[in-house]
């Protein structure tokens, strides 16, 4: 394989705000979801779900849902286990960590409320839905383990009866001697932080087409995830049939948010059935099926210390991060909870580290991916607690934060666990929204609105996000039990056009069309020649992981820009013939190859493409082979750590505890910005996302694990009046192990968003003392923390 | 029951069930899929059509009860002048991200932009509380909303 000669890219299109290429067809309502697809034959499924949290099933009687005219066929899990394996948990991050794996229907146990017990498939839902209530299954019910005191309780009742207790795992990360740096700091800052359970709520639910061919043993499917290699293997390993067999193939998707990355066991249930009815079997979740059986996530405490010198130098940090899991692992298992452990430190530099991560099986629902992972936690950690040290310590708050960043000359930086930071220039990224801060008058906003009884506060959140997970090895080494790699293929056609082929998919963040600015800044064409093809794995390549973790625009574009420029190359030594010139000597501009310097005599990509496809004689160089293509293997040497710092303006009610986003801004350094508008959209996206989650959103259980908030009435997401405007500035540090230097962007703003809140609300009653520990900060929450520290107030004086 | 109504200009009469939505109809029996369901409760306003000019959660709206009136659902509004405008403004703005919600929200901008020219940022995000984007953040959707109200007085 020829390696072409470093090109001095046009950057034509990559570092503008391209429009997306996506829209049209979106807005006109053309897109294809997975509810808007039909195929031949097609029968619909509905899925019964447990009413209790915890309970042994003794009987299920499906008799009279099978006579129900219109009801094809009618599952339990009995019937389920006999054909399939066990639910894949590909994340193991703790050794030795007891794995509470499940079926895709609960054979004599459910653990969870709306854990899926038994299916229908019928004419169409309605009538799947009326068969689901002639079901009768006989519970016996079982002690409930609601939240995380009552399974770490000494005598709590036991999930899995085999297991001496409800902890599933355990693992610590210590570096340099934590105990003797805390024993001799200057001042010590703690604090218990929880953040309850939340979901990414895509507004399009899950759901699949499934037809499994019994004559040729295939299975095709039609799936709304963010994954489609991972779930064809995972579909391959459930079933025990060869990967080559099964077809994955993914519509548009309405949203995904990590949601859609884990596997889960609608698929499995909707391939059995088809399996057994020779019919494609379509299941797709309603809103009141998405509440309980799409992945749950955020539900932590996280109990730590952080020791300084009363210069502010932070000499140490110790906690434990407990994971409240539910009834059974999702496919990441413990991985979100143990990345929060791992971002714990931040940006910081903490040199002595004793951090524990901890996770716990309840009767709650799964806990899965959701956008941000567990890094929204960490940053939790780092910034509540770096913001009470500069309280207690009268230093400003980004003082005390300049202080302990490393400097950009001591990147790489290794984080003390597991992850090295690649590169950064922090202080510049603080000072840049300090001085957005100052040119916007937030503080003469503040001082003005107090001056007439108003409690403005400002708040800032420096964050990190560790992204294009990952060097397969060291993502094997840390317990994935999946590759972290990304393949591409680029492909020139006979008539000289361009398609992109890449196993990445597209759920809202403009992968097309960043894909073709790539393809076409590398290559030398116009972006409306290129075509990219996502989202089928008979015609895509192999992508490690899936679309999550921040890896599409690093990983992705870094594969397409590799196997482009090789692809340029090789366009570039058949124009030469045609031209009779050296290909060094030759340029590609528009699809138009010439000699550089010179507009004389040019050939098209349309010229190139038929001398490599059809008429070679005299004008393919005798070496080459035909065709114009290329494959390249992305395997990145390390991630790419993108960050920055928020900064937001609130007001808080102290009568009523409401909370009003006045402002927004985000200084950010995500390396190369392949294209401004769609980052600013993803980082105002994952912004808007953590903000509900600071203040609006909680899956609420009761103490028999009844979930309270099942619907979009209970469950609050931010809407237009909730949002504030954002404005965001960028800093661009290529990402130096990545081709393009591209960093991830796509969970910043989940990340940053949550300790951001709690640090404007302090701010604002920084009169009161007031300091915000637990996610969401509701009204009622934050009134009772205001009528305390009034009170206290009011008794010291 | 048979009933009759105006959907995007064009008649239509359809066999439907008493309790059916107009959801239901919309993208069961006719193949309008442009309108989508995000929750079926009248929550998201992913399934927000207009009837009469009026924007309706049509996940929840009584299919019979739209016999006889004039039903506008994102494919009919792709070929009207305002609604054209808005989605222009939404490609050049950014204000799509996974597309799921914005069928809905192009429903209620024509209906809010046809009654105030030049509504205010602060009525369009009132009016825009019933329609959830879970990608944008919004602030996208509003830019291109102002640019389609400033290009709309420019002319």
């Amino acid at each position: 394989m020829t390696i072409a000669e470093p090109v001095h890219n046009q950057r034509k299109y990559v570092g503008t705000s391209v429009r997306r290429t996506e829209d049209p067809r979106l807005l006109a309502g053309r897109g294809q979801y997975i509810d808007d697809l039909t195929v031949p034959k097609m029968i619909e499924g509905a899925i019964l779900r447990s009413p209790l949290a915890h309970a042994r099933i003794t009987n299920i009687d499906v008799s009279r849902a099978l006579e129900l005219p219109g009801v094809f066929d009618v599952i339990t899990g009995k019937d389920l286990a006999a054909v399939a394996g066990q639910q894949p948990v590909i994340w193991l991050p703790i050794p030795d960590q007891r794995l509470a794996k499940t079926h895709a229907l609960a054979v004599d146990r459910v653990r969870w409320v709306g854990q899926a017990v038994a299916a229908v498939v019928a004419v169409d839902r309605y009538v799947a839905e009326d068969a689901l209530e002639l079901i009768e299954v006989d519970y016996e019910p079982l002690p409930v383990v609601a939240d995380l005191e009552a399974a770490l309780a000494p005598d709590a009742p036991k999930l899995y009866d085999d297991w001496p207790d409800n902890v599933s795992g355990s693992h610590s990360y210590k570096t340099g001697d934590a105990d003797a740096a805390f024993a001799s700091a200057d001042l010590v800052v703690s604090g218990s932080f929880t953040h309850g359970r939340a979901m990414g709520c895509p507004l399009e639910p899950r759901g699949c087409i499934v037809s499994w061919d019994s004559f040729s043993d295939t299975l095709d499917l039609w799936l709304s995830t963010q994954a489609p290699n991972l779930a064809r293997d995972l579909l391959a390993e459930v079933f025990e049939v060869p990967v080559s067999k099964i077809r994955v193939r993914t519509p548009n998707l309405g949203g995904g948010f990590g949601n859609k990355f884990d596997f889960y066991g609608e698929e499995i249930i909707a391939a059995v059935l088809s399996r057994r009815t020779g019919r494609p079997v379509k299941i797709v979740e309603d809103r009141a099926d998405s509440f309980v059986a799409t992945g749950h996530s955020r539900d932590q405490r996280l109990d730590f210390e952080m020791a300084l010198n009363n210069d502010g130098t932070i000499v140490g940090l110790r906690g434990i991060s407990y994971g409240v899991l539910g009834g059974a692992l999702s496919t990441v298992g413990a991985g979100p909870c143990w990345a929060s452990v791992l971002t714990c430190m931040g940006p910081y530099k903490i040199p002595n580290l004793d951090v524990t991560v901890k996770v716990v099986m309840t009767n709650r629902a799964p806990y899965g991916s959701y956008r941000g992972w567990g890094a929204p936690k960490g940053n939790i950690v780092h910034e509540r607690l770096i913001e009470m040290a500069a309280r207690e310590l009268g230093m400003d708050r980004a003082e005390i934060r300049r202080k302990n960043f490393p400097a950009p000359e001591e990147f790489p930086y290794f984080s003390g666990a597991a992850f090295t930071f690649d590169s950064g220039r922090y202080a510049d990224c603080l000072d840049l929204a300090m001085s957005k801060v100052e040119e916007l008058g937030w503080r003469e906003r503040q001082a003005k609105a107090r001056a007439e009884g108003r409690s403005l506060g400002i708040g800032y959140s420096f964050h990190i996000e560790p992204s294009g997970y990952g060097p397969s090895r060291i993502m094997n080494l840390v317990g994935l039990q999946h590759s972290g790699f990304d393949e591409a293929t680029v492909r020139m056609d006979s008539v000289g056009k361009v398609t992109v082929y890449s196993g990445q998919i597209n759920m809202g963040q403009g992968t097309h069309t960043t894909y073709a600015q790539i393809a076409a800044d590398n290559l030398g064409v116009p972006m409306e020649d290129v075509v990219v093809v996502t989202g089928d794995t008979d015609s895509c390549p192999y992508t490690g992981y899936g679309t999550g973790g921040s890896r599409g625009a690093p990983l992705g574009g870094a594969s397409i820009l590799r196997a482009s420029q090789r692809l340029r190359g090789k366009i570039l030594r058949v124009a030469a013939q045609l031209l009779e010139a050296s290909p060094d000597d030759l340029e590609i501009n528009d699809g138009q190859i010439s000699v550089r310097g010179t507009s004389s005599k040019s050939v098209s990509t349309r010229d190139v493409g038929d001398a490599a496809y059809r008429r070679l004689l005299d004008k393919l160089p005798e070496e080459e082979m035909p065709t114009l293509e290329e494959v390249d293997v992305f395997d990145p040497p390390n991630m790419a750590t993108s960050y920055g710092c928020t900064a937001l303006l609130v007001e808080v009610d102290r009568e009523t505890g409401m909370v009003s986003l006045l402002d927004c801004l985000q200084a950010h350094d995500c390396g190369t910005v392949l294209n401004p508008m769609l980052v600013d959209g993803q980082l105002a996206g994952g912004l808007a996302q953590a903000l509900g989650g600071a203040l609006l959103e909680e899956l609420v259980y009761d103490d028999e694990a009844q979930l309270k908030t099942a619907s979009f009435m209970d469950y609050l997401l931010p809407t237009a009046m909730d949002i504030p405007p954002f404005q965001f500035f960028h800093q661009e540090t290529p990402a130096p192990d990545i081709p393009g230097g591209v960093k991830g962007v796509g969970e910043a703003g989940t990340i940053a968003g949550v300790s951001l809140v709690a640090s404007a609300i302090d701010d604002a009653l920084s009169d009161l003392g007031v300091t915000v520990t637990r996610f969401p900060v509701t009204p009622p929450r934050l009134l009772d923390q205001i009528r305390e520290a009034q009170s206290r107030k009011e008794g010291s004086a | 029951m048979e009933m009759t109504f105006t959907v995007n200009g064009t008649q239509a009469k359809v066999e439907i069930d008493p309790a059916e939505t107009l959801l239901g109809v919309l993208r069961e029996r006719l193949r309008l899929t442009g309108t989508k369901e995000g929750c079926n409760e009248g929550e998201c306003g992913a399934c927000t059509v207009l009837v009469d000019g009026l924007p309706v959660d049509s996940c929840i709206y009584s299919a019979a009860a739209t016999g006889g009136r004039r039903v506008e659902t994102v494919e009919g509004l792709t070929l009207d002048e305002l609604g054209r405008d808005l989605q222009a403004a939404f490609v050049a703005a950014g204000g799509v991200q996974c597309g799921f919600c914005t069928p809905g929200f192009i429903a209620t901008l024509v209906s809010v932009l046809r009654e105030n020219e030049a509504p205010s940022e602060d009525d369009l995000r009132t009016a825009l509380a019933g329609n959830i984007c879970r990608c944008t953040g919004y602030s996208q959707i509003l830019d291109a909303v102002a640019a389609t109200v400033s290009r709309r007085n420019g002319r």
